[in-house]
């Protein structure tokens, strides 16, 4: 199925910014950043261009966990950083999940009040997301009674959000080609009898992220009913001077942010 | 409100404590018993524009989110409810709901001390969506300013915004 181009006569209009490889707490640090921006506008009632922003990453192995942590957190952190990735605790829905170079992880900062303001909704969309642009490289994919977007019996997509006054971080991680033995050291999202698949062996084609952000991207524009734009330069310095205020970023963190252009086409410039 | 029903349920009975409202219970049907009862619970409970409701009995205010948060949640698997002792302020994040990965914050209504919080709904979070107004009341606060609540929704200004935000 052809995904038709994004219709440049939708109302709404999300910014986006690849920021490429990055750690964590880093990516982490700039969603609240945004969260911040787009909740304050609400609460000002500057309700156009108040639809949100939507962040893409690459990171380095990483573990993370939602708010129903079990009792013995620390001890599977632990575990799971001799293995040589990091670990975090977050605010997010869903339980244990891995994150690693290879795998399309989203973090749409989305103002849900000019969208649907049901979190059932918005998770519903993410997985049509996703589902579509499986369709556009020839895969059938779907939802099941567990959140997040399958082919059979094996996760493609693992979805998390959090929602506060209907600003929404966190997101979705598609693996493309990354590593999948990363998750054979965790019950991914707490779910023991399923496994997990990439886009790459699903599809029997050589994937990368390069192919698919474009795709994800055209998906988004069609299932939200949105137009997507560039993250405007200014915004973006903007961050990175706020990072470099708190002392959360490095100077060549500071110029991957400020310079990567990477993957994205014309049509989003 | 489940409180208020049952009272008037037993009085067939009639605790000793009711026995001098004997006159005015009998002269009633079971029927507008209820609607008097409800009327009044209605009465005290108000809302905020967040979807969470406030029922207060004296300066002890019982906090949960209402029917149409439930619903736009979808099925909640966690609470993460405040801890009793904890000190609110007004609209703080105090803590979350989980439903189908998605966690939303939980917003105190009003300011106070937790003096309880709900177990039954931490074991079993779907109280929350099949009763939000009853069993699925999530903590009790003791209120610290009482005007506070002058300033929330009542029903039909909660109905309204619920119209006018186009749900």
């Amino acid at each position: 199925m052809k995904i038709p181009p994004p219709s440049q006569n939708f109302h709404r209009s999300v910014s986006v910014w690849f920021v490429g490889f990055l750690q964590y707490q880093t990516a982490y640090r700039i969603q609240k950043y945004l969260a911040n921006l787009h909740g304050m506008a609400n609460s000002l009632n500057e309700g156009q261009s108040n639809d949100g922003t939507i962040l893409i990453v690459e990171h380095a192995p990483v573990y993370t966990t939602g708010i129903r942590t079990s009792n013995d957190v620390e001890s599977e952190g632990k575990k799971l950083k001799a293995l040589g990735a990091e670990f975090y605790r977050t605010n997010r829905g869903g339980l244990t999940t891995f994150h690693g170079p290879g795998q399309l992880v989203v973090y749409p900062v989305l103002n849900l009040k000019n969208f649907n303001k049901s979190m059932k909704w918005y998770i519903c969309k993410l997985e049509e997301t996703i589902i579509q642009l499986c369709k556009s490289f020839g895969v059938e994919a779907g939802q099941s009674s567990n959140t997040g977007v399958w082919v059979k019996n094996e996760k493609l997509c693992a979805i998390g959000v959090h929602g506060s006054r209907y600003i929404t971080t966190h997101g979705l991680a598609l693996n493309v080609n990354n590593d999948l033995t990363w998750f054979s050291h965790i019950v991914p999202c707490g779910i023991p009898d399923k496994g997990v698949t990439s886009l790459s062996q699903v599809s029997g084609k050589q994937l990368t992220i390069a192919n698919v952000i474009n795709p994800f991207l055209e998906s988004f524009s069609h299932e939200f009913e949105c137009q997507i734009k560039m993250l405007p330069f200014k915004v973006r310095e903007d961050i990175v001077n706020h990072l470099k205020k708190e002392r959360l970023i490095s100077s060549a963190t500071e110029e991957q942010l400020l310079k990567n252009k990477a993957f994205i086409s014309k049509q989003y410039s | 409100m489940a409180v208020c029903v049952s009272v008037f349920h037993k009085c067939r009975r009639l605790p000793s404590t009711l026995l001098n409202l004997r006159p005015l219970v009998l002269s009633l049907n079971a029927q507008s018993t209820r609607t008097f009862c409800s009327t009044n619970a209605l009465a005290a409970r108000k809302y905020t524009e967040q979807h969470e409701w406030v029922d207060v009995q004296g300066t002890i205010g019982t906090v949960g989110v209402t029917d149409y948060a439930q619903g736009a949640l979808g099925d909640v698997v966690f609470a993460q409810l405040p801890e009793p002792d904890s000190e609110l302020n007004q609209m703080d994040d105090c803590g979350a709901l989980e439903s189908v990965k998605a966690a939303s914050e939980l917003y105190s209504p009003v300011s106070g001390t937790v003096t309880e919080k709900n177990k039954d709904v931490e074991e079993t979070p779907a109280l929350i969506n099949q009763s939000p107004y009853e069993k699925g009341w999530l903590f009790k606060i003791k209120l610290s300013k009482l005007e506070e609540l002058d300033a929330l929704l009542d029903e039909a200004g909660y109905e309204n915004h619920l119209k006018n935000t186009g749900h």
